[in-house]
């Protein structure tokens, strides 16, 4: 049978669809694909809503359960796993309605809210590095940020996934500190380009080639970045005496201006006395 | 460029659960040609159509070329050489065609002393090659479909499913409009909604298909995996 290219790609299309017979689902389009896996939105008949379903090889099975069992409000819920009839393995979990964060930081202005949803994203990330997950292809198109500007962290790695380049850490295995990588290059990419010089030591020390040289874990670079939204010293960056001086002043600008105030009234009465 | 052959085209054979390349060529020693077989059976009109391309072969010289590779690939120990650790199966047999035909094509092209030397531009050496290995590809995933799809009538044949086979044929292999499930269904006097489940079942089976086709030329479970990944998306 000679079959010509627009009958391959739909054969290509069509068999890779997921046979939802026996399930409780109800196809309805793809939504997004990855090294993982095909994302499907589909409706759950019983209950009458919107999924998400992701769609991977069996050899995966063991951990989609692992993910399922993450439960952090910045981590899309998982709401049951299976098998399909072909053997393939599927979760259904949470749509989520939003923007992805590249879409999203490309109309956000605030550094601080940029700096909320990579602190809400590295949370996530150091609550399932305590129950023995690791992310592996931690990049903006796997954070969602929601219409009420919650922020999901979503397609949880598996072992056969090898990472963003932009994003993967140069590392020969990955591990919670490759995760750390991922994190660092996640706010370097949300920063505009004159980013604080403070910020920019943070997501150069994340991503240090030598993955002893990165933080130890994820809170700590959240402390680190805590640090600097508070205006004190950060561990990443051995500031210069001017910028010290000047974050000083910044963060004590009352009662320098207060010092300020009480010098002058003592010179004008001086002043005063003399004339 | 003269009409390609229709050589090497699909055989509409039932296939068993087949062993992996590793497995066939430990397995003993008459099976190694019988892996041969799966591998010409999926391979030859890619290397047929990557000769012609890559080397700007005729019809007839490619065919030639293509058959000296199998015949050589086959005293050669081939499959013998095969790391599965440093490249896919897929990857290990297009190289070794393009040495081989490089060699075949500088041995038929040499000058003659004092002839003169003509080279392709750079440029053309690379868009023609990168075009080869995209055209490789697209011959392997069509001969891998052709090869399933034949597999998936002989089996709808043998269970009885011819009418599954009909709804299928009718529209996922349609060139061009698809028809409506109703009026499928109103053709063949059934409900929509078996028209719905007649292509479920057979799109498994044709994923099913696909699967056991590369099983039989690949390296193990995690070659076929990797396989798939690339295949399906």
């Amino acid at each position: 049978m000679e079959l010509n290219d627009a009958i391959l790609e739909h054969l290509r299309h069509v068999a890779a669809l997921p046979d939802l017979s026996g399930t409780r689902y109800e196809l309805e389009c793809e939504i997004g694909r990855g090294g993982m896996g095909v994302v499907y939105a589909a409706r759950d008949r019983p209950l009458d809503r919107r999924v998400a379903l992701k769609i991977m090889d069996s050899a995966l099975a063991g951990e989609a359960q692992l993910i399922a069992r993450l439960e952090h409000p910045a981590i899309v819920p998982i709401y049951e796993t299976g098998t399909l009839p072909d053997g393939r393995t599927f979760y259904a979990m949470k749509l989520v309605a939003g923007a992805r964060l590249d879409q999203y930081a490309a109309g956000v202005t605030s550094l601080n809210e940029r700096l909320r949803v990579i602190r809400r994203t590295g949370e996530a990330l150091a609550f399932a590095h305590t129950r023995g997950a690791i992310h592996r292809d931690l990049k903006p198109q796997n954070v969602m940020v929601g219409e009420f500007g919650e922020v999901y962290v979503m397609d949880w790695g598996v072992a056969a996934v090898a990472g963003t380049p932009a994003f993967r850490a140069p590392d020969a295995r990955l591990d919670q500190r490759s995760d750390i990588y991922a994190l660092g290059a996640l706010l370097q990419f949300v920063l505009p380009p004159s980013m604080p010089p403070a910020l920019r030591a943070i997501a150069a020390k994340a991503m240090s080639v030598d993955p002893t040289a990165r933080y130890a874990d994820a809170p700590a670079l959240l402390a680190d970045i805590e640090r600097f939204q508070e205006g004190l010293a950060v561990e990443a960056w051995s500031e210069p005496l001017w910028h010290r001086l000047r974050r000083f002043a910044s963060r004590n600008a009352v009662l320098l201006w207060l010092l300020a105030a009480y010098a002058g009234a003592k010179f004008l009465l001086f002043f005063l006395r003399n004339v | 460029m003269d009409p390609d052959t229709i050589m090497g085209g699909p055989h509409g054979r039932f296939p068993s659960t087949q062993l992996s390349l590793l497995e066939a060529a430990t397995a003993g020693a008459a099976l190694p040609n019988e892996a041969m077989e799966r591998v010409s059976a999926l391979y030859w009109k890619p290397v047929y159509r990557f000769i012609r391309v890559k080397f700007h072969k005729g019809n007839e010289d490619a065919k030639d070329l293509t058959q000296s590779f199998f015949a050589t690939a086959l005293q050669r120990d081939f499959f013998a050489r095969f790391d599965p650790a440093k490249a896919s199966f897929r990857t290990y047999l297009r190289v070794a065609v393009e040495r081989f035909a490089a060699g075949q094509h500088a041995a038929a092209n040499r000058p003659k002393r004092g002839g003169g030397v003509e080279f392709e531009p750079v440029e053309e050496q690379a868009a023609t090659a990168a075009s080869a290995e995209q055209i490789f590809e697209r011959e392997w995933q069509r001969q891998l479909f052709a090869l399933a799809l034949d597999d998936l009538r002989a089996h709808c044949e043998a269970c009885g499913k011819q009418l599954q086979f009909e709804v299928f044929e009718a529209y996922d292999l349609a060139d061009g409009h698809r028809p409506p499930y109703a009026e499928l269904a109103a053709r063949h006097g059934i409900a929509e909604t078996s028209v719905t489940n007649y292509l479920a079942w057979t799109r498994r089976m044709l994923r099913q298909f696909v699967t056991e086709r590369l099983r039989g030329v690949t390296a193990g479970e995690r070659d076929l995996r990797d396989e798939m990944r690339r295949l399906w998306n």
